[in-house]
């Protein structure tokens, strides 16, 4: 009686159990039909996979704490309901910047990515675990982050809050919020603020040299800054403007 | 709300994309021939499980569930839009990089036919013998193909044989 071909199989890939396989190959070995076949079947195994080799390609380059940012970020983008503007900009989000919990482990591209994208006034970013990047003498409680506003610049807020928005003299957007109030993440045209902190006050600063920023609650916009144009219903308070965010909907 | 990922997921969440990771992209690559496909397949397979917030009893098994039924949905959309993008095969235009030499002519020609002999497999053999070369248990291919664990081996020895067929006949094709 020789060896079945589920048999002969399983003892080829190891998947039979221990008493299974002794026997097997207690038949094996007084059998040239079934030796043969095994042999047969193992060379053929052999020669399919290496075979398959010749289609691989290299893996691309992505770790595992960009794909938990990555999913951290559609999350959010699934929260404000309707919100077009924020699927679209998570469907487009790649290669990310986040001062946040993904930032400070070591090893993690993240870091490389905020240090790319975040460039803080006073020197090079410190960094707080779950935090974000904290300017050199700077009060320890805030984080933030600091990006050129290019040609157009869309600032969008995820969560509930203040934010209080001045013109600056600087050359960057900069936000600043209560350490562990938020994420941030930026792209070249936009800055996703995922805040976690609905008593939060967010401070932007927009430079008046900036020729086009928009800030965004969800989908609305909230704010606009067209040249030296503000367009805004925001309370204008010392020489600046309070918005206030609403949390968004459960 | 939802609850904030513990720290013990996240490290359990490293673990296993850095176990499984490559394997799902080799195998998706191998299935589609699109490198592109596979790695976006592979990384939404990760975003979903860093989203399940659990890990799942078999991990292997659930993985590449998830990837085969992710890359089900993606493949239909990408197939029309490469129709659409793409110039029909063979198109030559005047300009093309010079050929590469034998040797790399002959790693061509041999990706092709492996390319030819997958695309027409059919699709359950393709994905047993794929899974297997991949490593994966009897069990969770039988789990991930909905087969019975215990003809797992028959079918195997089946695509294998289909696979070296047909890749013969496309050598033996002028």
């Amino acid at each position: 009686m020789h060896l079945e071909e589920e048999q002969l199989q399983r003892l080829l890939d190891h998947e039979l159990s221990a008493r299974e396989e002794k026997e097997a190959r207690e038949h094996v070995a007084g059998c040239d039909a079934c030796r043969a076949r095994l042999a047969d079947a193992e060379r053929e195994e052999g020669e399919v996979h290496a075979l398959l080799r010749a289609v691989d390609t290299p893996p691309p380059a992505v770790d595992a704490e960009g794909v938990a940012l990555r999913a951290e970020l559609m999350r959010a983008a699934a929260r404000p309901r309707g919100s077009s503007w924020l699927r679209r900009a998570a469907a487009v989000i790649m290669v990310v910047g986040v001062a946040g919990v993904a930032y400070a482990i070591p090893g993690s591209p993240v870091r490389k990515w905020v240090h790319d994208l975040v460039r803080q006034v006073g020197g090079r970013p410190e960094v707080r675990s779950g935090g974000a990047a904290v300017p050199r003498g700077a009060a320890p409680n805030v984080s933030g982050i600091a990006v050129a506003p290019g040609e157009k610049l869309s600032i969008l807020f995820t969560g509930g809050g203040q934010v209080r928005v001045t013109l600056t003299d600087e050359n960057e957007v900069r936000v600043i919020a209560p350490a562990g109030a938020a994420t941030f993440t930026t792209k070249a045209e936009y800055v996703l603020i995922g805040a976690r902190d609905s008593s939060a006050t967010f401070d932007v600063g927009i430079p008046r040299s900036a020729p086009w920023v928009e800030i965004l609650a969800h989908d609305e916009q909230v704010f606009l800054k067209q040249g030296a144009r503000i367009s805004t219903n925001a309370t204008s308070s010392a020489g600046g403007y309070l918005l206030r965010l609403e949390p968004p909907q459960p | 709300m939802e609850p904030e990922q513990t720290p013990s997921f996240h490290e359990r969440f490293v673990e296993l994309f850095d176990a499984y990771f490559q394997r799902v992209y080799r195998y998706m690559n191998r299935v589609s021939g699109d490198p592109d496909l596979a790695a976006d397949v592979a990384q939404e397979t990760f975003v979903k499980l860093y989203q399940r917030g659990s890990a799942p009893d078999t991990p292997a098994a659930w993985l590449i569930s998830v990837a085969m039924n992710l890359f089900r949905n993606a493949a239909s959309t990408r197939n029309r839009r490469l129709r659409l993008l793409t110039p029909s095969r063979g198109e030559s235009v005047l300009g093309d990089a010079p050929p590469p030499p034998d040797q790399a002519l002959e790693a061509e020609d041999s990706r092709k036919r492996v390319r030819l002999a997958l695309d027409r497999m059919a699709e359950r053999e393709r994905s047993l013998l794929l899974l297997q070369a991949e490593g994966y248990s009897y069990r969770e291919i039988a789990v991930a193909l909905d087969l019975n664990e215990a003809s797992i081996g028959v079918l195997l020895a089946r695509a294998r044989r289909a696979f070296r067929e047909i890749y013969k006949e496309s050598s033996d094709a002028p």
